[in-house]
């Protein structure tokens, strides 16, 4: 039996809201079976409660399958895991507990927000040396994420370019198994040579920091192992948040006020920055796969089904906020799923908040006549991807 | 009021310290909760229940 597709961001529609077909589910937190564009059935969740309960109890909906496999070829959800991004419980956190010293501990975050200023101060300076209509979203907001990620890990600039290739054949939901892996191949292959070197050498990156953190555990990590943290670390710690300062200047730009209240008071940008990442965050939602019988909302899902844990419907959920379908930059930080939630909550959400509070803060301050060059309907949005908002968004300012 | 916490779940996400820094911090060396107020004040109660709802790891357990 066929059933109804998975409703999928259409931002030259509705630029800043899940699908309408949400409103509906999430109201009576009914969970219904979808056809997903990879060809795999799965349940939907949709409202704030259901979208905590699957993505915050790994013992029984799964990380197994991956988590964008619902919309992304590259990923059989059937294959056995390729990462620690697919594992569960006590595997998983044994390696988690390597990134927490170097990513998001608070003390550390400290010592690494004068790079993350220093860079964006650089790139504002940049910006306004520019020709106008200038294109922000390959310009300026990859240029910054990408240079932070990449001082962090410890790639010189030469070698940069491995990051955006293999991004760009990660999250473009056409690529077949094969060609990812071979786009992959160079970043990867790079990485592996890095974590060579600085086994004999190690420096002061998070590379080498989790090569020496590792040096006296029980286990230490393998080399295949560091490898593929770091380059899931690169690959999302860019991407994702690079499209989320461009995502989110659109959405500031184009709400009614909401610009001119950070330009206001730029100490908003960090109750900004919360706010957009649960206004926009993750449309396409996450998946998992029940890894006994359980029950969600009345509904009877069997071991082995798929769910899909829909996020950016789940924040919008009226028992989280009354008005949650309303952007607001002053809303008080609180929970919500942007980041994720459970044990697989982004790893990099401490540095992603400190990225966009810095270039929302410094741009209001900065750049406040800043505007979108274009009409809404003309901007092009990225498809097939699980990582949405603008291609590009030429911007000018007085 | 009585705060517990799970270090063996923990992920470090950090959410409580900065949501309750008198009552959570991350030790040096892993980044992983570690409680400095076992029986906080009531003043820190809503700063309290805001890290056990920020807790990905849903880690914190609060008794009231």
């Amino acid at each position: 039996m066929a059933y109804p597709a998975l409703p999928i961001p259409r931002e030259e529609e509705w630029p800043f809201d899940p699908p309408p077909e949400y409103a509906e589910l999430r109201a009576t937190s009914r969970v219904v079976r979808v056809a997903c564009p990879t060809g795999i059935d799965a349940w939907l969740v949709s409202d704030y409660a259901g979208v905590r309960e699957v993505l915050g109890d790994g013992r029984r909906f799964s990380v197994q399958p991956g988590t964008a496999s619902h919309v992304l070829h590259g990923f059989d959800p059937e294959a056995p895991p390729r990462s620690f991004t697919q594992m569960d419980g006590p595997e998983h956190i044994r390696i988690r507990r390597n990134f927490a010293p170097q990513v998001t501990h608070t003390r550390r975050l400290a010592e690494l927000s004068p790079l993350v200023e220093q860079i964006t101060e650089d790139a504002i300076d940049r910006m306004l040396a520019s020709p106008q209509p200038y294109p922000l979203h390959s310009q300026f907001s990859t240029a910054i994420t990408t240079g932070v990620i990449a001082e962090l890990i410890g790639v010189p600039p030469e070698q940069r370019h491995l990051m955006r290739d293999a991004a760009s054949a990660l999250f473009t939901g056409a690529t077949t198994p094969k060609e990812l892996e071979a786009a992959l191949e160079p970043l990867f292959g790079y990485l592996y040579q890095a974590v060579a070197s600085r086994r004999d050498e190690p420096g002061d990156d998070v590379l080498s920091r989790m090569i020496v953190h590792s040096r006296d555990a029980e286990r230490p990590l393998t080399d295949a192992e560091l490898t593929t943290m770091n380059g899931a670390l690169l690959i999302a710690g860019f991407d994702t948040t690079a499209s989320m300062i461009t995502y989110g200047l659109v959405a500031l730009l184009s709400t009614p006020g909401q610009w001119d209240r950070l330009v206001a008071d730029p100490s908003l940008a960090a109750s900004a920055t919360e706010e957009l990442v649960r206004y926009l965050g993750v449309g396409l939602g996450l998946l998992r796969r029940a890894t006994v019988d359980v029950e969600l909302s009345g509904q009877q899902i069997k071991a082995g089904d798929y769910v899909v844990a829909a996020v950016q419907s789940g924040n919008r959920d009226k028992s989280l906020y009354p008005d949650a379908d309303v952007l607001d930059v002053a809303r008080k930080p609180g929970a919500h799923l942007g980041f994720g939630h459970g044990a697989h909550a982004c790893v990099g959400q401490q540095i992603a908040r400190m990225e966009l509070t810095t270039v929302l803060g410094a741009l209001a301050r900065r750049v406040p006549s800043l505007r979108i060059a274009v009409p809404l309907d003309e901007i092009a949005w990225k498809q097939d991807t699980p990582v949405r908002g603008p291609a590009e968004l030429p911007v000018v300012w007085q | 009021m009585k705060v517990t916490v799970d270090r063996d779940m923990c992920i470090g996400a950090g959410n409580c310290v900065l949501t309750a820094p008198a009552v959570f911090d991350q030790d040096q060396e892993e980044a992983i909760v570690v409680l400095l107020d076992e029986t906080p004040p009531p003043s820190e109660l809503t700063a309290v229940r805001e890290a056990v709802d920020r807790c990905p790891a849903a880690v914190i357990r609060l008794e009231t």
